[in-house]
């Protein structure tokens, strides 16, 4: 088989990559190794209810947003009914230690008010942080679309350096308003002591800008890009795991897959980036890029409960409001706790929110999620595919039960029945990633992620793992690595004139 | 404390080992990217090569983006060892 472009891995990034890249006429073949393309955002159904799993709620498609304008130029907005959180939607945080409430409001306007109410001493300080986070964003061409693409890959950004914590810390004294800011950053997946001001301010800003809700949720997304694909005539070889990269004269000559060769001038890869290494023959990357690459700090994992309740009704205060339980403090990710779930937890129902009757039995589902450590799990650890010891049944029933417990101490939900539970070892098996990490690879202070480009010719990267992670990171690591192939600046041209 | 020449030394050994680099290349007036075919890929594989080495960071861009020869980058982590020392 032949194409112009292998993508390996069907995620938001790959299916990104893949439709931006036949936008420019480029034949391209998507080799994914599930059985299902979607990567983190295609559902799974239990009882009738569709889940998702890498998908709750997102940021940036309103209009002029960097997601719609990109869906817009892909072809995929049209397919998508997308429903912008009402103005009372927010993340009703609980502080832990105070149990003090704050609702994290999508709105500038509207958050700086709640917060100088919950915090009447603050106010500078709140101030302060919100002017940071819309700073920062205006020298981020995916937020400033007037500004070229070209410097802000090439050039880290000189607010890159500062630290989350220190920035924090030096706004407020207060433990309980620590904790509110750095929230988001159970979205990115690094402890605020690791994280980074910019990254922090690219993400809150995307929620703060305002959130969104679409119907089918993560599936949609997929079944509109494979739609779109289709069209372009783009094939999707799904349950074939890329084996190897072939290279001939220090050139990429395609993949070698689980059923055959394909043969192409370039080869998008989108998986973990540590997972490469093992497809690439011997002596083409350099020991320092092994070690970089191998040396790579992951996100921690989640452990999710997946429960659906006998009446939709009941869930009514969950569709436009999140529910998160925080620890004080800068603590929000830390993991190796005796009892993780007495820190933070996300209790959301994504199902609640879409309009279409046709999907009413999502209506039913609830979702609560926790940080994770691998270590939980480490124990019960047996190679993909292999049956797992009954103790790992045991400890997953007990940890789903306390998380159970807590939504009822939280919030009352007492009701909830279990129907599917992740834990980090379902997430490294389903997802493909070391130790289950669910947002790949730290974006934190001091670690280099990978970009685009490598030294073998025609070989690129993409994914959560490179420019950003989150369905709008990964999916403008898509844009960006077809960007490279084609010439950033005429692509970023062309997708803008969608705005 | 580690002196400048074994700081050279050090840096010598990482540049051949994780660049497979024939040793008698690493002269000081070596340019790294015409003399020893680096590239601005390579540049960020050496950072992170010479501060796991180090224990420190490099940080400043400007000041690694101005590095062309070998006596450039020993000169640098020399600064920035000293530095880091001064500090503790
Ligand atoms: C539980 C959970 C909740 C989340 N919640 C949100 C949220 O609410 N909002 C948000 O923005 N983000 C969220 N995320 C993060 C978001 O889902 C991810 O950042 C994003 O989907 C990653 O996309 P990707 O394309 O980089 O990777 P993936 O979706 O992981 O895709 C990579 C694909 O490559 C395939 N692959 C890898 N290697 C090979 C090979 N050798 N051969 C063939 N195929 C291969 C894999 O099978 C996989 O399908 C969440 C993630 C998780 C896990």
């Amino acid at each position: 088989m032949k194409a112009e472009v292998v993508v390996i891995g069907s995620g938001i990034s790959g299916l990104t990559a893949a439709a931006s890249l036949t936008k420019r006429n480029r034949q391209v073949v998507i080799v994914e190794r599930n059985q299902k393309p979607g990567g983190a955002l295609k559902h799974f159904v239990r009882k009738g209810i569709p889940f998702d799993v890498g998908f709750h709620y997102s940021g940036c498609l309103g209009s002029g947003g960097i997601l719609r304008v990109l869906w817009e130029y892909l072809g995929v907005w049209s397919h998508l009914r997308v429903h912008p959180f009402p103005s009372e939607g927010n993340d009703s945080l609980i502080l832990r230690n105070s149990e003090k409430s704050v609702q994290a409001f999508f709105s500038y306007e509207r958050l700086e008010d709640e917060l100088q109410q919950a915090f009447p001493n603050e106010a500078e300080g709140i101030a302060t942080y919100l002017k940071a986070l819309r700073d920062i964003c205006a020298s981020i061409p995916f937020y400033n679309l007037d500004l070229s693409l070209t410097p802000f890959l090439r050039a880290p950004l000189s607010s890159a350096k500062i630290g989350l914590a220190p920035f924090l810390t030096s706004l407020t004294k207060d433990p309980d308003l620590q904790a509110v800011l750095a929230s988001p950053a159970f979205l990115y997946g690094v402890p605020p002591r690791q994280a980074g001001l910019a990254v922090h301010a690219m993400v809150a800003h995307a929620f703060i800008s305002g959130a969104y809700a679409i119907d089918g949720g993560g599936q949609a997304i997929v079944d509109a890009f494979l739609a779109t694909l289709a069209e372009a005539g783009v094939d999707i070889l799904t349950g074939q795991e890329v084996e190897s990269v072939l290279v001939k004269e220090n050139q990429v000559a395609g993949v070698k897959t689980s059923e055959g060769e394909i043969y192409a001038s370039h080869v998008i890869y989108t998986g973990h980036p540590t997972s490469l290494l093992d497809l690439v023959p011997d002596g083409i990357f350099r020991k320092a890029f092994y070690n970089r690459i191998r040396n790579l700090i992951n996100t921690d994992s989640m452990f999710v409960v997946f429960g659906a309740v006998d009446d939709p009704g009941s869930l009514d205060d969950l569709t436009w409001v999140n529910h998160y339980a925080i620890p004080s403090g800068l603590d929000i990710l830390d993991v190796n706790l005796k009892y993780p779930e007495e820190s933070a937890l996300l209790m959301t129902a994504p199902g609640r929110r879409y309009s279409d009757s046709a999907l009413s039995d999502a209506q039913r589902g609830i979702i609560l999620m926790r940080p994770a450590s691998w270590d939980e799990v480490a124990p019960f650890s047996v190679d993909s595919g292999k049956a797992r010891p009954a103790s790992y049944k045991r400890w997953k029933a007990q940890s789903a039960d306390r998380l159970l417990d807590q939504a009822k101490k939280l919030w009352g939900y007492s009701r909830i029945e279990p129907l599917a539970i992740g834990s980090p070892l379902t997430f490294r098996d389903k997802l493909g990633v070391p130790g289950g990490a669910v947002y790949g690879v730290q974006h934190c202070l001091n670690q280099y992620n990978p970009g685009a480009r490598t030294r073998l010719s025609g070989l690129w990267l993409s994914g959560q793992g490179t420019l950003m992670t989150g369905i709008v990171g990964a999916s403008l690591s898509g844009l960006v690595t077809a960007g490279e192939i084609e010439g950033l600046e005429p692509l970023w041209d062309e997708v803008r004139q969608c705005r | 404390m580690i002196s400048d020449e074994q700081v050279r030394r050090r840096v010598t050994q990482i540049m051949a080992e994780e660049f497979e680099l024939e040793p008698e290349l690493l002269q000081p007036d070596a340019t790294l990217y015409e003399d020893l075919g680096l590239d601005s890929l390579d540049a960020v594989d050496m950072v992170v090569a010479l501060e796991k080495a180090f224990g420190m960071k490099m940080t400043d861009e400007e000041a690694v983006r101005a590095v062309r020869t070998l006596g450039d980058l020993f000169e640098l982590v020399c600064r920035l060892k000293n530095q880091q020392a001064a500090k503790e």
